[in-house]
């Protein structure tokens, strides 16, 4: 399509030259790679600190106390959530993708979209200190219960606020997608006619508006709880702990899809690509995207099911969860059903993503188990919610996250990478993955504590088997990194469609021109139409 | 349905867009008060007579005053919007500056009426609070905490008042193109619509 | 409808039933995608399969795979919820014991005031936990019975059981609530109901030393410390008069001998000096002078 090689977006000059250039850049796609950078480094933190966690459950006292590792594991979840998943693919992917693929310039809000990524590095910025001053690092895990985080000596206003500041970014980069998928489609690209990348971000455009700020309100209770002693949530002055409860997991419940939507949307754009055939029921595929977001905010009561809430409360949401849980599986099954009569190519991004589909399966299928009343009575507050959340994020959302960077890795960067190295990255992780993982549902049906800084002894076996896992998991991350950080020095320069696929970003050199498409792009298919190409 | 990239305005500026965005901004804005206004009615519900009782302490005078301040700020900047699409640029720098003056004054009041309260001892955490007993602990802290962040929207929206007064001035915002004036304005009714309801709750149901 | 599963107590098969049978679905459908997904990537790979083919969309195919998991959805939480409510109904008759959670203690008091830091009930006979916490929330959890239910401050919850064997079992708290959180453990010890009778007929003889017991219990000291000799989250009392000790204070080790004013600086802060091998986890808990001397007095008595 491309015979005039253009500059590309690196090349094109602004006001600035240098790192400078970049963060003022409105630039979508400058502002989705830097997100890419910060969001690697930010998983490499939460991953050392996990890695860290696993030693410590060897052995512990060895070489952390009881507080630090309360710390260590609090501060893994939040960089994990915060900093990683819940931002993950919507500002990198969908910051880099999102224009390319409805055929426009840029986002509806170019400054807007800057402000987002300033907001994002202030929140960042905000919670790293918070690990550096007053009381140390939060104690509190991820959640940060009342009464005990109002209680605790450590720092968790400031790292509470930096979640606060993160929350708002976040509203403004769906605010911004929401907003440029409504007004900036190229002429001929109906609803029907977006990627399902696309509906995802949709999707979860929404999802990031509407829970967001109750999760904002909250956090602002807490701080100002521990500051001046609003007592909202502290029963010793007639507040109430549940209903903070209540009133985190309105927004974390949603949030986890936040998380996992455009990971979907990432596995239905790579597994046609590679079957070579257009992706089977993509009107059931879009749809149940916009299921899952909506039903998804009606069943956060199932993260409480033994706080003490009303029994009649517990049915209803127990009930709900089943329902949420139907438009997964309707994706699942098409994306399997689009393999069949394909011409199937597996490349990396294809392995990661059936691995996505398996390793997917399993954390919602143990989703259900603890979204049933009777066994959550048992495994609440146990393993077995660590292995399933695991499996959904890291087995879900992660898988998705890498299949998407070696997938679009030659689009955004120009370069190959070795596909060789990618396969075994893949093998260690996938390996690495289940075994630390699977140990874990087993500890858990064993009644394995979570947040155990010492877990009771009759668990060791089961917790060395883990352990060993997140090394092969390790080594797994090492390569599959290392992999593609020489690709950038010393991969072959990727031409402008590697993979075949159809989709409008293929159409533009890589990396992308400045300004995207030279021609405003004019569509009158569907996005999957392969008839005929090999 | 809507139309795409190429039917912008001559302008060249997308003015549905900027209205789709400022709409969900504030829808954002509605579910952040949302929180605390569910909280509100669990508190109320749990303690009906602390609640009640601790109403009278709430000066209905400087409430109703402060009502009537910010709906007519409303006004103004409803017209001054219609001046600026006149083209009656003069007529529109007043409006916006009357629209400030009245959020000035509405802060001013809020102040007098925080330092009364604060004098009498009244305030989060404080000693004759903690003894009053929960409901009223609760009633306060929440009084506090919506009334200040309303508060804080006011003077984020003077603020942004006071920065389109000089987009006005510099014809950044023209007859042509005043959707920044006219988000501000729907921003700034929606900091009246919180009001009006804050209002009710806190001075009227006694 | 009664289960076929038995385990230490009613609720277990109850539990492990609805268990089993989600597990079960799960399975058969896991293999099901993942059987496919292998079969279509091996036999329509590009060396075998170049070309692929059209195949046209199926509304039928759709419904199907809508409806089908939606039936077996509910069957699952149907289950669930039958079980539930078995689990949850309160009989009648039961013998009623409230549970005081606190960092990093259990205290269950008896109906006639009895208190214990361990759980002791008669076998085969209904019991019905009344549970609350006295600062952060914690939850009570018999892994063995398949049972938790939080403690929340202020608000009082309930959880029942009915033991089948006799025996004991490990009881955690499953709720974050800081640093002692995985010390916070106790047991519920099932004995025969002459036994349980026995026991709980029994009145603390009066006296010095069974004052000073009961209120360690009550203070939840004995949460972390034993008056046996036994190893718990903190040092035990047995042996610990006139023992000498190395406690670090700030940074820096020191020995030390205990005594009186030692024993009772240490309960005021806790955190100031702490022995060389445990967490620095001690809470400062609140208590009277008069408390304290009582306290010491007893411990001295512990040799
Ligand atoms: C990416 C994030 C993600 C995703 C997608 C999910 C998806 C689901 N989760 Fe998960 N969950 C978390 C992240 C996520 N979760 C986290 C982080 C926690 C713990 C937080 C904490 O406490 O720290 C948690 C905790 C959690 C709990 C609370 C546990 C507890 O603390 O007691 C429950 C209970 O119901 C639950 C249920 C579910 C269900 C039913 C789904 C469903 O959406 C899954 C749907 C998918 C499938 C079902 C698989 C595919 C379908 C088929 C193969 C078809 C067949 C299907 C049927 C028969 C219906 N999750
Ligand atoms: C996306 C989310 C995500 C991801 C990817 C992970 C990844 C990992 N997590 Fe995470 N985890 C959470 C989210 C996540 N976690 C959350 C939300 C919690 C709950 C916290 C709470 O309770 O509040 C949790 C809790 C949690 C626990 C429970 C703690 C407890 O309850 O006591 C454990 C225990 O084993 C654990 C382990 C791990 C491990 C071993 C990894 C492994 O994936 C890590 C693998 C490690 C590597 C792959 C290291 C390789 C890399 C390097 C060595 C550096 C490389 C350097 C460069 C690239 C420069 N996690
Ligand atoms: C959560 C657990 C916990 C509770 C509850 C607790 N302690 Fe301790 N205690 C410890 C630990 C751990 C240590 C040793 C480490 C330290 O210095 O903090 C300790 C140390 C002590 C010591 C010093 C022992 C020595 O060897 O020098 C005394 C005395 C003591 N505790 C008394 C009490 C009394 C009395 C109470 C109840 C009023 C109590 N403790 C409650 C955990 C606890
Ligand atoms: Cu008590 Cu955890
Ligand atoms: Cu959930």
């Amino acid at each position: 399509m491309n015979e005039i090689e253009e500059k590309s977006f690196y090349q094109a000059m602004g006001r600035y030259r240098g790192i400078l250039g970049w963060l003022i850049s409105t630039d979508h796609k400058k502002i989705g790679i830097m997100y890419l950078g910060a969001l690697l480094c930010f998983f490499s933190v939460g991953v050392t600190l996990g890695i860290l966690i696993r030693l410590s459950l060897i052995a512990p006292g060895m070489f952390l106390s009881a507080q630090h590792y309360n710390q260590l594991f609090t501060v893994h979840g939040i960089v994990m959530i915060f900093l990683f998943i819940i931002p993950g693919i919507p500002v990198a992917f969908g910051n880099f993708l999102l224009p390319l693929m409805i055929g426009a310039k840029d986002v509806a809000f170019p400054r807007l979209n800057r402000f987002t990524w300033w907001l994002y590095l202030a929140g960042a910025f905000i919670v790293l200190l918070a690990l550096a001053t007053g009381g140390g690092p939060p104690d509190t895990g991820w959640t940060f219960y009342a009464p005990y985080s109002i209680e605790s000596k450590t720092n968790v206003s400031l790292a509470v606020f930096g979640v606060f500041v993160l929350g708002f970014s976040s509203i403004f980069t769906g605010l911004n997608f929401v907003t440029t998928i409504h007004r900036m489609r190229a002429p001929g690209m109906e609803w029907f006619r977006m990627p399902l990348f696309v509906w995802t971000l949709y999707a979860t455009g929404w999802v990031q508006i509407l829970a967001t700020p109750v999760l904002a309100i909250t956090l602002l209770f807490i701080v100002l709880g521990r500051f001046i002693g609003i007592g909202f949530f502290d029963p010793t002055r007639g507040g109430d702990p549940i209903l903070y409860e209540h009133l985190f997991w309105i927004y974390s419940h949603p949030a986890v899809y936040i998380m996992v939507l455009p990971a979907m949307g990432i596995i239905s754009e790579i597994v046609p690509v590679f079957a070579r055939k257009r992706i089977f029921g993509y009107h059931a595929i879009a749809l149940s995207a916009l299921a899952i977001a909506s039903v998804g905010y009606l069943v956060w009561g199932h993260h409480m099911f033994t706080s003490g809430m009303s029994d009649t409360a517990r049915v209803i949401f127990s009930f709900i969860t089943f329902l949420v849980a139907v438009p997964s599986g309707v994706k699942i099954f098409n994306w399997v059903s689009t393999l069949y009569k394909g011409s199937i190519e597996v490349a990396a991004p294809l392995l990661f993503a059936l691995s996505f589909i398996f390793l997917f399966s399993i954390g919602g299928l143990t989703g259900l188990i603890i979204g049933s009343l009777a066994p959550s009575l048992h495994l609440h507050g146990t393993y077995f919610i660590v292995a399933h959340f695991h499996y959904v994020m890291f087995g879900g959302a992660g898988f998705s996250f890498f299949a998407g960077l070696h997938y679009w890795f030659p689009k955004m960067f120009g370069k190959m990478y070795s596909e060789k190295w990618a396969k075994r990255g893949w093998f260690f992780l996938f390996v690495g993955f289940n075994v630390l993982y699977f140990s874990m549902f087993i500890l858990g049906y064993e009644g394995m504590p979570r947040r155990y800084f010492e877990p009771p002894p009759q668990y060791h076996g089961w917790s060395v088997i883990s352990t060993i896992g997140s090394w092969l998991l390790a080594t797994g991350i090492l390569i599959i990194l290392s992999n593609l950080v020489r690709a950038l020095f010393k991969g072959e320069k990727a031409s402008a469609n590697p993979w075949g696929g159809r989709t409008l970003e293929w159409t533009v050199s890589s990396p992308p021109p400045r300004e995207n498409f030279i021609h405003g792009p004019v569509i009158a298919t569907d996005p999957y139409g392969f008839e005929g190409k090999k | 349905m809507i139309e795409p990239l190429q039917a912008k305005g001559e302008s060249g500026i997308d003015y549905t867009g900027k209205k789709i965005g400022m709409w969900i901004f504030l829808f954002t804005e509605l579910l952040f008060f949302g929180g605390m206004f569910l909280l509100y009615s669990i508190f109320r519900a749990q303690y009906p007579s602390e609640f009640h009782i601790s109403a009278r302490e709430e000066n209905l005078v400087l409430g109703t005053i402060n009502t009537f301040a910010l709906l007519t700020s409303s006004l103004f900047i409803a017209l001054s919007i219609a001046a600026i699409r006149r083209g009656n640029k003069k007529q529109s720098l007043w409006l916006q500056g009357l629209t400030i003056l009245c959020g000035i004054i509405f802060l001013v009041i809020k102040y007098f009426e925080w330092s009364e309260k604060i004098a009498k001892g009244i305030y989060p955490d404080s000693p004759v609070l903690l003894g009053m007993g929960s409901g009223e602990t609760l009633f306060f802290g929440l009084y506090y905490m919506m009334t200040g962040i309303h508060g804080l929207h006011v003077l984020i929206g003077i603020l942004v008042i006071a920065v389109m007064l000089h987009f006005t001035r510099q014809d950044t915002i023209t007859s042509q193109n005043y959707v920044k004036l006219e988000n501000t304005g729907l921003y700034w009714h929606f900091v009246d619509i919180v009001w009006i309801y804050l209002f009710p709750l806190f001075y009227l149901i006694t | 409808m009664p289960t076929m599963l038995l385990g230490p107590a009613n609720t277990s098969g109850r539990v492990d039933e609805t268990f089993i049978y989600i597990v079960g679905i799960s399975a058969v459908l896991l293999l099901l995608v993942t059987g496919c997904m292998i079969y279509f990537v091996v036999r329509y790979s590009r060396k075998r399969h170049p070309q692929a083919e059209e195949v046209k969309e199926s509304v039928w195919l759709e419904v199907f795979w809508t409806v089908v998991p939606t039936l077996l959805a509910l069957s699952m939480f149907y289950f669930g919820w039958v079980n539930f409510k078995y689990i949850r109904t309160p009989v009648k008759d039961a013998i009623s014991v409230n549970v005081v959670a606190s960092k990093w203690a259990w205290l269950f008091i008896y109906e006639n005031g009895k208190r214990s830091d361990v759980l002791r009930v008669p076998v085969n006979k209904p019991v019905r936990l009344v549970l609350t916490s006295a600062d952060v929330i914690h939850s009570l959890y018999i892994p063995a019975f398949r049972i938790k239910e939080d403690c929340v401050p202020g608000i009082k919850t309930y959880l029942g059981f009915n033991a089948n064997e006799t025996g004991t079992y490990d009881i955690f708290c499953t709720e974050y609530c800081g640093v002692g959180h995985s010390q916070m453990l106790s047991k519920v010890i099932v004995i025969s109901g002459e036994e349980f009778a026995k026991w709980y007929e029994t009145t603390e003889a009066s006296g010095a030393a069974k004052k000073g017991q009961l209120l360690l219990q009550d203070k939840g000291c004995l949460g972390c410390h034993s008056i046996d000799g036994s190893k718990k989250a903190g040092p035990s009392f047995k042996g610990l008069y006139r023992a000498r000790e190395t406690v670090i204070t700030n940074g820096a080790e020191r020995t030390v001998i205990v005594d009186d004013a030692y024993i009772k600086d240490y309960v005021r802060h806790p955190n100031i000096d702490i022995v060389k091998g445990y967490q620095p986890i001690m809470p400062v808990i609140p208590v009277t002078d008069a408390e304290l001397a009582l306290l010491v007095e007893y411990i001295k008595t512990l040799k």
